[in-house]
């Protein structure tokens, strides 16, 4: 059980301290653990998930610029720790419309009132998003209005929600809506590994089914593909009857109201990618070059969009210009390079060239970035993976459905 | 709406901040005391009530006290607007056990809180109520859970059960069945929600009483998947440890199969035992290792392997099984396992694991490969989570490499992982690597040796060494490799001082090293091409193992021989210029090429090794200094050739080597001693304590096979005992000083205990199931012997002086004045805490009596109460357990004290200053007296030593004495001194460190060791103070 969660800033500054049990559990040991992470790089994304302190047993979870820290003293299972974690900060950014530093200190009662919900003796309680919006009602902008308008504002419900005491816990009993639609969303993301030798060694699309549901009562859906045999692993929303699909490989669920992830997939040995990205270093006698290539592999019918290349170069370069032919490169601080390039232009490949200049004492690079490609498409679900049709059962009238798809790059990496 | 402003970017974002922010808490959190709260906590209005509550919040959240608001915030408790009651109740739960006085104004509200008739607020109630932990309203808050318990609404008999555990905490006592009875209702109730509170209950308050699960087992199964998902955790690890407790292993199992491999004789690493032999020889290919899987039994196993020594023995004959066994059709079995299966497809990655944990220890061997896929997929799911996913799956894939030899590709590193992730994939990959993948993974490792983090090339070129070692068919390819690697590093180190590249490099030769060890013959001409290319490795530490490969291989092959005079006449030439490292090797391996070489060279190599001796008698460094002599007086045969010439002859035909101490030394075989420490420890898969690599505390393995009996699980919870004589024991007036008690004779014993628990019939009766109450002999088991004095300092006799133990002589009074033999019979759970207890018929003015008791003491921070009648009257007292008696010496010698200090870190170590002065009155005597002036230290550690014996029982270790160049110094002097713990005989060390002058006051460091810690928390209290 988890006795207390600190929330910790990226410069380590303590934010908020939610103790969960009766023992409380001391400030000092986020200083304890900001040492610790300074003396790891200080870089917070980059140490453990579960340390091992002098005095307690801690988990982190970084997310978005803020450290969620929990403690223990006692065994428990490390990944229950760290996916409560994972489910506050995703709370949080839905109650706040996204997670910095700043939206957790302005909205910090909301976050304490949600943490108390979520967390009871050191066990979680309520996670459920949508009876959590209904005991605490997220801060919207009529709320923030009236607030300033009235000096009141109560988000606190005084009623139980009705879900708690039902058998399927993710959904009010009598929903009322004036729309009557139901959206079907495939997000897949594609990751990919190109060696050095430029073969694709590894791809693979990790997607999901988001279903967006406004429907009135207590609908039942049945939703079936026409393919589901590429699907090589899946995971459901506990929404999901596991019967229908073990026999059948149907879905079949009664949707909790509003947006939600009904099922998650993963599609091993793809073939091919939409597009190709073709780093070259060459480095002799101090003097190093380095050019990208990057164009449209295997057309997908569909623009290609929000493409970029980012990479980090290595320590051992000490300065480096680029020249793209087509969109604009940033390098930071940390030696990152990010070249934006948006769409492929017709007729022509974008290309970035630049030279490295090396450490004094060094003759060639012996080592080389990684090439980190981020892309869009709309419209396409590029594991190949079909809807093939969603029956709603129960409702009042025919409701209004709607399908996209959307295949975004994940983990998309080439080595040079 | 921002159009029309035609703004910049930037000013538009600010404006969108700023918007944002209105209406939110921001001025609270920035300036939370810019007004004074007080006044606003008494406002009439709610709503600033709210405002300065919410201020409160803001200073706690910032780390302030702000505990002297406490009264005021308290008053509002009773406040209708639900708002205002959550805030107070925030602020209430974490203030509260500091101000328990004030705490008590609000229980009122909450008991009235309890019957309203909106069920929010009845849970809210109850959680704050169970929450501010009040010892004085203990009774209530039980009360109000019976209440709730069986409350018409899910929620609030939801957090009826999580209030559970925060009253154990709070207050528990040997009797546990009112509690038990509240889980029970709980966990038959019908709503899931409140079925997986009550699991979370169970696992906190009444863990080992397993036979509750027993009559609810099916129904809870079929309940598994519509439980919450993080009450389906806990209730699948309790369902898990009733199956084994209940029927055992299965047979069929990974667990079994296995473990029985290992005793009885095996062909082709596939069990032979007749039963299911059939079904193991399905999976070709599979091998495992044996001893990875013998280690995962004893370690998942409570009760150790010898109940696989006896089944393996057994094993012959088919019909007679042992009872530990279950085959997997058994109903329990099959059920659990059915209705964990779909939890391999949870959201929740938590749940995931932990059904795979079932299916990895109870399911059929052919049955598990279902759980790869399903683990393997939610390595996609955080990057937390993946480095915990990643340590539970190396377990696994130590124990059976095949399940995982085909998902390769799923430990390929890619640029998004952490160092930690990296070198987890790395060590699987190496693991999981099979002849048919090797090629794609050595691929896939030669892209890895070009990435930036030297650290993570450092490691994969290790990798491949294993890979190499596990697989002979690629090591020839893999010294290539590797040899490439090592030439490019060594050209590359030469030109620059880069982070990491001397340890890339240092870990080529290492895994060339292991290679060729494993088939020396065949790789001579790796070795010659190592050893031509010296003067290109400029890196010492490689160096030096480069020397040591060609000492360890002289003589093999027919090239090795050839070259080896010409390196050694070119580290004769750079031996002056090389580092320490790297002399102490050459001298080594001068030595060693000596010893093995034959005929005319001898007399060549014995004119270089005397040369490298005489250059090493005069190092800057005493390390060589002191190898040289080494070497000089171990091998006086050998080098005195070269100063007696004519002796030459003689000695080169006895083939001396054998003789001389040196040969032994020198030639005798390496033993690996790094690779077999790391993976010793396995824990439960998914637990806290596989992560960190200890036992955390309260880490519980698996309960001991069959342990639940079947009388246990036909009794319900019936015993309903009253606890009015512990608390009726306090009413007796204390009157101490009647007696002064003495505890200085310890006599402990254990032997006798458990016997004397046997005999008492009473036990029986107490549905408790076995491991319950060998618990119980644990805790109690501290038997001492105390002399006691009697002495009369009044003027007139006194008559019939007893002494009793003062808890059950007030439950004697209770019953009317029964006496002696009824006394045990009414207290069947407790055990008598003295044991022996003679009158004294009189005792005359002035007189003396020594009597002895034996003395049970609870807790080694409880005091005894006892009491003591004469004259008809009673005079209670306490005997307070000094803590240093609840050891027992334990010898053992430095080294193995250092292994247990070093199996104890972390959680179980802990260290206090304290200043020490005695010494100064003792020492300062002889301090003109030049003689004794080399004493002081031995002097210093003897009255630290006495103070320590005669404080703790505990044997000195030893005692690391400095070496110094000032008398006066004392820094360094560390005294080592262990034991154990007579409750359950876990070892404790304690090492004091001492700092300072004798002049001065001495700071000295207190460190314990121990695995209670508890305990040990409170021993270092009770070391520091008598040091002090």
């Amino acid at each position: 059980m988890l006795q207390c969660i600190f929330f910790l800033s990226d410069a380590g500054e303590v934010m908020l301290e939610k103790q969960m049990t009766g023992h409380h559990v001391d400030r000092s040991i986020c200083s304890w653990f900001w040492d610790y992470v300074l003396s790891q790089g200080g870089d917070p994304s980059m140490i453990l998930p579960v340390i091992a302190s002098p005095t307690h047993y801690l988990f982190q979870v970084f997310r978005d610029g803020i450290v969620f820290l929990a403690c223990t003293q006692v065994e428990m299972p490390p990944l229950m720790g760290i996916e409560f974690l994972c489910r506050v900060a995703d709370v949080l950014t839905d109650y706040l419309g996204g997670l910095n530093e700043d939206v957790i200190k302005d909205n910090f009662v909301i976050v304490y009132e949600l943490l108390d919900e979520m967390m009871d003796n050191g066990v979680p309680l309520t996670t459920e998003p949508n009876i959590l919006r209904e005991m605490l009602a997220p801060p919207n902008i009529v709320s923030k209005m009236l607030s300033v308008v009235t000096g009141k504002n109560s988000n606190v419900s005084t009623k139980l929600p009705d879900a708690t005491a039902s058998s399927i816990p993710w959904r009010k009993i009598n929903t009322k809506h004036s729309s009557n639609e139901v959206y079907v969303n495939l997000v897949e993301e594609m990751d990919a590994i190109f060696n050095r030798d430029g073969i694709l060694v590894k791809c693979e699309i990790y997607g999901e089914v988001q279903v967006n549901s406004h429907l009135p009562g207590l609908p039942d859906l049945t939703l079936s593909f026409s393919n589901p045999s590429i699907l090589n692993d899946v995971r459901f929303h506990p929404c999901v009857r596991f019967r229908p699909w073990e026999a059948d490989q149907i879905l079949s669920f009664v949707p909790p109201d509003g947006e939600f992830r009904l099922m998650s997939y993963r599609v091993k040995k793809l073939k091919s990618t939409p597009i190709y990205v073709k780093p070259q270093l060459t480095s002799n006698a101090g003097h190093s070059r380095i050019s990208v290539l990057v164009g449209i592999h295997n057309d997908p019918g569909k623009t290609i969009d929000s493409i970029t290349v980012q990479f980090q170069l290595p320590l051992c370069v000490s300065s480096a210009n680029f020249t793209p032919n087509h969109g604009t490169v940033n390098i930071l601080a940390d030696k990152t390079c990010r070249w934006s390039i948006g769409q492929v232009p017709k007729g022509k490949s974008p290309c970035l060239s630049g030279n490295l200049v090396l450490e004094a004492d060094l003759e060639k690079l012996h080592v080389f970035p990684v090439f980190r490609v981020g892309f869009r498409i709309m419209g396409v679900a590029s594991s190949g993976l079909q809807i093939h049709r969603l029956d709603v059962k129960n409702t009042p009238s025919e409701p209004y459905k709607g399908f996209r798809a959307l295949t975004q790059s994940g983990e998309y990496e080439v080595r040079s | 709406m921002f159009h029309q402003f035609s703004a910049t970017a930037e000013s538009l974002s600010k404006a969108s901040s700023l918007v944002l922010r209105i209406g939110t808490d921001a001025h609270l959190y920035d300036d939370p005391d810019d007004v004074s709260i007080g006044p606003l906590l008494e406002s009439r209005f709610d709503s600033e009530k709210v405002d300065a509550l919410k201020r409160l919040l803001a200073l706690l959240a910032q780390g302030s006290d702000v505990s002297q608001f406490f009264p005021q915030v308290v008053k509002n408790v009773a406040s209708q607007s639900l708002e205002l009651k959550k805030l107070v109740y925030l602020y209430l739960l974490h203030y509260a056990e500091k101000r328990q006085n004030e705490a008590l104004l609000s229980i009122n509200c909450f008991q009235k809180d309890l019957s309203d008739t909106n069920p929010l607020v009845r849970a809210w109630a109850l959680r704050t109520m169970a929450g501010i932990r009040l010892h004085a309203v203990a009774p209530l808050v039980l009360r109000a859970i019976t209440k709730c318990a069986r409350d018409p609404s899910a929620y609030v008999r939801k957090c009826a059960a999580y209030a559970l555990p925060k009253l154990y905490d709070l207050h528990h006592d040997e009797d546990n069945s009112s509690f038990e009875e509240l889980v029970d209702i709980l966990l038959n109730d019908h709503s899931p929600g409140v079925v997986g509170a009550a699991a979370a209950a169970f696992k906190s308050v009444c863990p080992s009483s397993l036979f509750l699960i027993a009559k609810s087992f099916r129904r809870l199964c079929e309940i598994l998947p519509d439980v919450e998902e993080w009450g389906q955790i806990v209730l699948i690890e309790i369902l898990l440890r009733y199956i084994i407790a209940r029927h055992g292993i299965v047979k069929e199992s990974i667990m079994f199969s296995l473990s029985t491999m290992s005793t009885t004789p095996v062909a082709d690493g596939f069990p032979t035992f007749s039963g299911t032999s059939g079904s193991c020889q399905t999976l070709v290919g599979t091998t495992c290792d044996v001893n990875m899987i013998t280690l995962m039994c004893k370690s998942y196993i409570d009760g150790q392997i010898e109940c696989f020594a006896q089944t393996g023995c057994s094993n012959s004959s088919d019909d007679k099984l042992d009872l530990s066994l279950t085959s997997s059709t058994n109903d329990d079995v099959v059920m659990l396992l059915r209705c964990t299966s779909p939890l391999l497809w949870s959201h929740n990655s938590a749940v995931v694991l932990a059904a795979a944990g079932v299916h990895w220890i109870m399911a059929p061997r052919e049955n598990i490969e279902r759980i790869i896929k399903p683990l393997l997929f939610i390595l996609r799911s955080c990057q937390a989570s993946k480095y915990v996913i990643l340590c539970n799956l190396l377990v696994f894939a130590k124990a059976v490499p095949p399940f995982f030899s085909q998902y390769y590709e799923d430990f390929f590193v890619c640029s998004y992982d952490t160092y930690q992730i990296r070198a987890l994939k790395l060590e699987i990959l190496s693991i999981i690597a099979t002849e048919s993948s090797i090629p794609i993974i050595l691929q896939e490792f030669q892209d890895y040796v070009k990435d930036p983090d030297r650290r993570f090339v450092a490691d994969t070129v290790a990798a491949i060494g294993l890979c190499a070692q596990r697989l002979p068919m690629v090591a020839s390819a893999c010294l290539e490799g590797l040899l490439a690697i090592t030439f490019y590093e060594s050209s590359l180190s030469s030109s620059s001082q880069i982070d990491g590249e001397a340890g890339v490099l240092v870990q080529a030769i290492m895994s060339i090293k292991a290679i060729i060890k494993q088939n020396p013959d065949s790789y001579d001409r790796v070795i010659v091409q190592l050893a031509c290319n010296l003067d290109r490795i400029k890196i010492p530490a490689a160096r030096a193992l480069v020397i040591w490969i060609i000492g360890e291989y002289s003589v093999i092959g027919q090239i090795i021989p050839k070259v080896v005079p010409s390196i050694l006449n070119y580290l004769a030439w750079s031996f002056t210029s090389e580092e320490p490292d790297t002399k102490l090797q050459i001298l080594n391996t001068a030595a060693k090429v000596l010893l093995c070489a034959q005929g005319a060279d001898s007399l060549a190599f014995r004119k270089i090794l005397s040369y490298f001796i005489e250059l090493a008698k005069y190092d800057i460094n005493y390390d060589v200094r002191d190898r040289a002599h080494f070497i000089f007086k171990f091998m006086p045969h050998s080098l005195m050739t070269s100063s007696e010439k004519d002796n030459n002859s003689d000695i080169s035909q006895n083939g001396r080597m054998h003789h001389e101490p040196g040969g032994k030394i020198l030639n005798g075989k390496m033993h690996s001693s790094i690779s077999s420490t790391k993976s010793s420890r396995i824990y439960l898969p998914g637990s806290l304590s596989q992560i960190v690599l200890h036992a955390a505390s309260g880490y519980e393995p698996l309960p001991k096979p069959c342990s639940l009996l079947n009388t246990d699980l036909t009794a319900g919870v019936v015993n309903e005992t009253n606890d009015s004589d512990i608390s009726s024991g306090s009413s007796i007036e204390e009157s101490g000083s009647v007696y002064d008690s003495d505890h200085s004779s310890i006599s402990s014993d254990d032997g006798n205990e458990s016997s004397w628990l046997d005999e008492e019939p009473g036990v029986s009766s107490i549905q408790t199931s076995q491991q319950a109450s060998s618990g119980r002999i644990s805790i109690n088991n501290l038997n001492l012997l105390v002399e006691i004095f009697f002495e009369n300092c009044s003027s007139e006799p006194i008559k019939n002086i007893a002494l009793k133990d003062g808890e059950s002589s007030s439950s004697v009074e209770s019953s009317d004045q029964v006496l002696g033999e009824s006394e045990s019979l009414l207290r069947t759970a407790n055990v008598p805490p003295v044991l022996s207890t003679e009158e004294i018929a009189s005792l005359d003015p002035g007189q003396r009596v020594k009597k002895l008791i034996e003395i049970r003491f609870p807790h080694h921070l409880l005091p005894l109460k006892l009491v003591v009648t004469c004259n008809g009257k009673k005079f209670s007292t306490k005997l307070w357990p000094d803590i240093g008696y609840f050891l027992k010496p334990l010898s053992m010698n430095t080294s193995a004290f250092i292994d247990h200090e070093r199996q104890l870190p972390g959680m179980f170590e802990y260290s206090k200053r304290c200043t020490f002065k005695d010494h100064i009155e003792k020492i300062a005597p002889v301090k003109d007296d030049s003689s004794i002036h080399s004493d002081k230290i031995i002097l210093l550690s003897q009255i630290l030593t006495s103070k320590v014996l005669s404080n703790c029982n505990v044997s000195l270790v030893c005692a690391d004495i400095p070496v110094s160049f000032n008398i006066d110094d004392a820094s360094g002097l560390c005294l080592r001194f262990s034991g154990e713990l007579l409750s359950n005989s876990k070892p404790c060390l304690i090492s004091i460190l001492v700092e300072g002058k004798f002049s001065e006051p001495f700071v000295l460091t207190v460190k314990i060791n121990c695995e209670e810690t508890v305990f040990g928390l409170n021993l270092l209290n009770r070391v520091a103070a008598f040091l002090q």
